[in-house]
């Protein structure tokens, strides 16, 4: 009694007319708290708008004119959708540019995180040494597209190349891989495929984090290790399965150094190797059609976002998020 | 006294306060972000064009010069600047340089980002579109003016730097198509060298001979190469454009890619995959200097770089056929850019490195054969680079035979040239016949200059 009398304030009058006043006051703390924050993130936001935002929304307005790098700004004429009934309509290059990147994307993506996958299982003991060879399977995805990567592969596979070095020793004659237009595109998924460090490591941490007791559960009720893969390990694992699939696809449509470095700039032999955003730099960089280009990219993301959406959409019948199995 | 409003009331307009306050602080963000770019782009629009500092003037300037090349050029273009330097010590030079692969796109970004050089060196594939882009500065009023002195070049050489009336840029240098073949592998062999005049056909024939003695491949396949296609065309009286249409027809076309069809059975030359890496325009890929084929078809003035890149001796002639097909063509050019702040120094450095007999002596012929006349005549006779030398005296006998110019080639040159060497690849990998490849590339090129 004595405590709580001496812990309460005592409230006067003066103090109940106030009040509103204070909490005004205090009402402007998170106002000015507000503030605070939006300066705290104004550096970030400086960029995100200079260096995306206000690009992305110029380059919207750019697709619908006949820009064309050299024009100058008072000589920009708007077409409406000329660039897209041109795209849709009147370009072979176009379709024959989605034709490879899709090629690409659905021989590369769902092979890399098979590999992934099972390297990660492979690797998802406590051996020793299993250590290193984790670190020395991420190793060539940190390189991610690295210039210098996709020469070496270049030099690797053509005709005078190690690969084809590597088949002399069993006799077999190798092809000119990467100047041949029916092995080109080949050699690019070989080396998006190469790099399934990266998705390997998070399925690694999603092995990690299924629960032992359901595999021993099951070791009891004597399913063997296939039955145990299907029904445990592939359901547990399927957010992580989703999450990788929707990057790596996202990303095997983005497609471009390695295609730029392998045909020098031009799609390779007879546009074998002409990925979509290969043909986006062609048109608006070389030659010059920005416009078009800007047409192009737009049209690129909403099919990426397509897709991506279909994923998502299709994900609540295989994707199984934790405890309500 | 007990609050009128409680304080759950009056923290409501409160709330409210804060609210608005802080919509309108983000919409007066997003107003300013969209309004910024406005802004600034309509302050980039003003061109209102100083002529700037003087060549007489002393204040300190600094001039950024681009060119394509390879390290042998950027070592002349430097002595070259260098002297520029000494008779002016306030000019100072920042020299870009790169290979030719991705220069363009390099050029035409820099350009648009508003970070154009001053000086830039350009060539017919683009100087159409760059001048009627309004990128170069027309040169004409210096011309005439004297500023910048053309008298003692040859005349069809100038006039091919001239786009609708206006001096686009200056010729640097004079070339010709350059037949470069490996010396030392012949002469090894025992084999006789190609000789001017011979006929395609005759050609070909010695091409299979040197690949089945040799093993090394007679020829690289020029069919996807559009300057022997122009010559080809120019010796049946036909050329390559005709104003802003193709001046050949579909037959033509696939007359030309059967002609290589035939010689690519005959074993005369490489393998497609061998000829893609040979259509690169790298010059250290060409398969005289890799060792991949007998002989490259290039520009004669590319023979110094190209026999840096390797150890064998090079010969060079002209194309097969009636060399008057061939003519003097002006290389490159060197361009001012239209809204470069130090024009006349610009074009007063143009006019130095074109007319001075010491620069002429330092920049050689690695851009071709100098254009003034009697700087020529300087270089010639005190060259000592022995590929250099051999490149000014082939020229200098051609020049005797040379032909007629033709136009600069039109916009839409360089999906021509693109489009040529998919059309070519697809016969050479037998993925097309000649007669097809060569309808779908007519298509093509006619849509890409009706542009």
């Amino acid at each position: 009694m004595a405590l709580t009398t001496a812990s309460t304030p005592t409230v006067q009058p003066q103090d109940l007319v106030r009040a509103p006043a204070k909490r005004r006051g205090r009402g402007g703390g998170p106002r000015r708290e507000g503030l605070a924050g939006y300066v705290f993130l104004s550096p970030w936001l400086l960029g995100l708008l200079g260096i995306t935002a206000i690009p992305m929304l110029i380059s919207l307005y750019l697709s619908f004119t006949d820009y064309e790098v050299l024009t100058p700004w008072n000589e920009v004429k708007w077409v409406g959708l000329a660039n897209y009934e041109r795209m849709f309509a009147d370009d072979q290059s176009y379709w024959h540019a989605v034709q490879v990147t899709v090629k690409f994307a659905l021989i590369a993506v769902p092979l890399k995180l098979a590999a992934a996958l099972g390297v990660a299982l492979l690797l998802n003991r406590e051996r020793r040494g299993v250590g290193l060879f984790r670190g020395l399977f991420y190793l060539p995805s940190l390189l991610g597209g690295s210039v210098a990567l996709a020469i070496v592969w270049v030099n690797m596979f053509n005709r005078e190349g190690a690969f084809n070095g590597f088949l002399n020793i069993f006799g077999i004659e190798g092809k000119p891989w990467v100047n041949d237009p029916s092995w080109a595109l080949g050699t690019l998924m070989v080396l998006a495929i190469w790099q399934f460090g990266a998705p390997m490591v998070i399925f690694l941490a999603g092995l990690k984090q299924i629960p032992n007791e359901l595999y021993e559960a099951a070791a009891v009720d004597g399913a063997g290790s296939v039955r145990r893969f299907w029904n445990i390990t592939l359901p547990m694992l399927s957010p992580v399965i989703f999450f990788n699939l929707v990057l790596e696809t996202i990303n095997g449509f983005q497609g471009f150094t390695a295609a730029f470095v392998l045909s020098n700039g031009t799609g390779g032999p007879i546009d074998s190797t002409l990925m979509y955003s290969l043909n986006l730099y062609i048109k608006g960089f070389t030659e010059y059609e920005m416009g078009y280009a800007a047409a192009m990219a737009w049209v690129f993301l909403l099919a990426i976002a397509l897709i991506t959406a279909v994923f998502f959409g299709t994900g609540r019948f295989w994707v199984h998020y934790g405890d309500d199995r | 006294m007990h609050p009128a409003t409680s304080p759950a009331v009056a923290a409501q307009p409160a709330r409210d306060h804060r609210t608005s306050r802080r919509h309108r602080t983000l919409r007066a963000l997003a107003a300013a972000a969209v309004a910024l770019p406005l802004v600034l782009g309509a302050a980039a629009c003003g061109n209102d064009s100083t002529s700037g500092p003087s060549p007489q003037s002393t204040e300190p300037v600094e001039l950024t010069i681009m060119w394509w090349g390879g390290d042998a050029r950027a070592k002349l273009t430097e002595n070259a600047l260098q002297l520029y330097t000494q008779a002016h010590p306030n000019v100072t030079f920042k020299k870009v340089w790169q290979a030719n692969q991705g220069y363009f796109d390099k050029l035409a970004t820099v350009i648009t980002g508003g970070d154009a050089p001053d000086i830039f060196q350009i060539d017919d594939n683009f100087l159409t579109e760059y001048a009627e882009r309004g990128a170069t500065l027309d040169l004409s009023s210096y011309k005439d003016s004297g500023k910048l002195d053309l008298s003692k070049f040859p005349e069809s050489l100038w006039k091919y730097g001239v786009v609708d009336g206006k001096l686009a840029g200056v010729a640097f240098g004079e070339n010709t198509q350059g037949l470069v073949y490996n010396k030392s592998l012949l002469q090894k062999n025992n084999l006789t060298e190609p000789t001017i005049g011979m006929s395609w056909e005759a050609f070909i024939s010695w091409a299979e001979n040197v690949s089945k003695v040799t093993k090394v491949p007679g020829t690289m396949d020029p069919s996807a190469d559009y300057k022997a296609f122009w010559v080809w065309l120019r010796q049946q009286g036909k050329d390559l454009y005709k104003g802003k249409e193709p001046g050949f027809t579909e037959a033509d076309v696939a007359a030309w890619f059967s002609l290589w069809k035939g010689a690519r059975e005959r074993g005369a030359t490489p393998t497609p995959d061998v000829i893609h890496e040979g259509n690169s325009s790298d010059i250290t890929k060409q398969l005289v200097v890799t060792g991949k084929a007998a002989t490259s078809w290039v520009w004669v003035n590319q023979m110094p770089e190209l026999k840096k890149n390797t150890k064998d001796e090079l010969g060079v002639i002209s194309y097969p056929g009636n060399p008057n097909a061939q003519w003097g063509r002006a290389s490159m050019y060197l361009s001012v850019f239209k809204n470069s702040a130090k024009k006349d120094v610009a074009v007063d450095v143009i006019n130095f490195l074109a007319n001075n007999v010491d620069a002429g002596k330092a920049l050689g012929t690695d851009r071709g054969l100098p254009s003034n006349l009697d700087v020529r005549q300087a270089v010639a006779d005190t060259v000592t680079d022995p590929a250099m030398k051999l490149s000014i005296q082939v020229e200098t006998e051609l020049a005797a035979k040379f032909g007629q110019s033709p136009q600069v080639p039109p916009k839409g040159h360089s999906t021509m040239r693109s489009e040529l060497v998919k059309a070519a690849e697809n016969v050479q990998f037998n993925r097309a016949t000649p007669e097809k490849a060569a309808a779908d590339f007519l298509a093509v090129v006619k849509s890409a200059l009706a542009k």
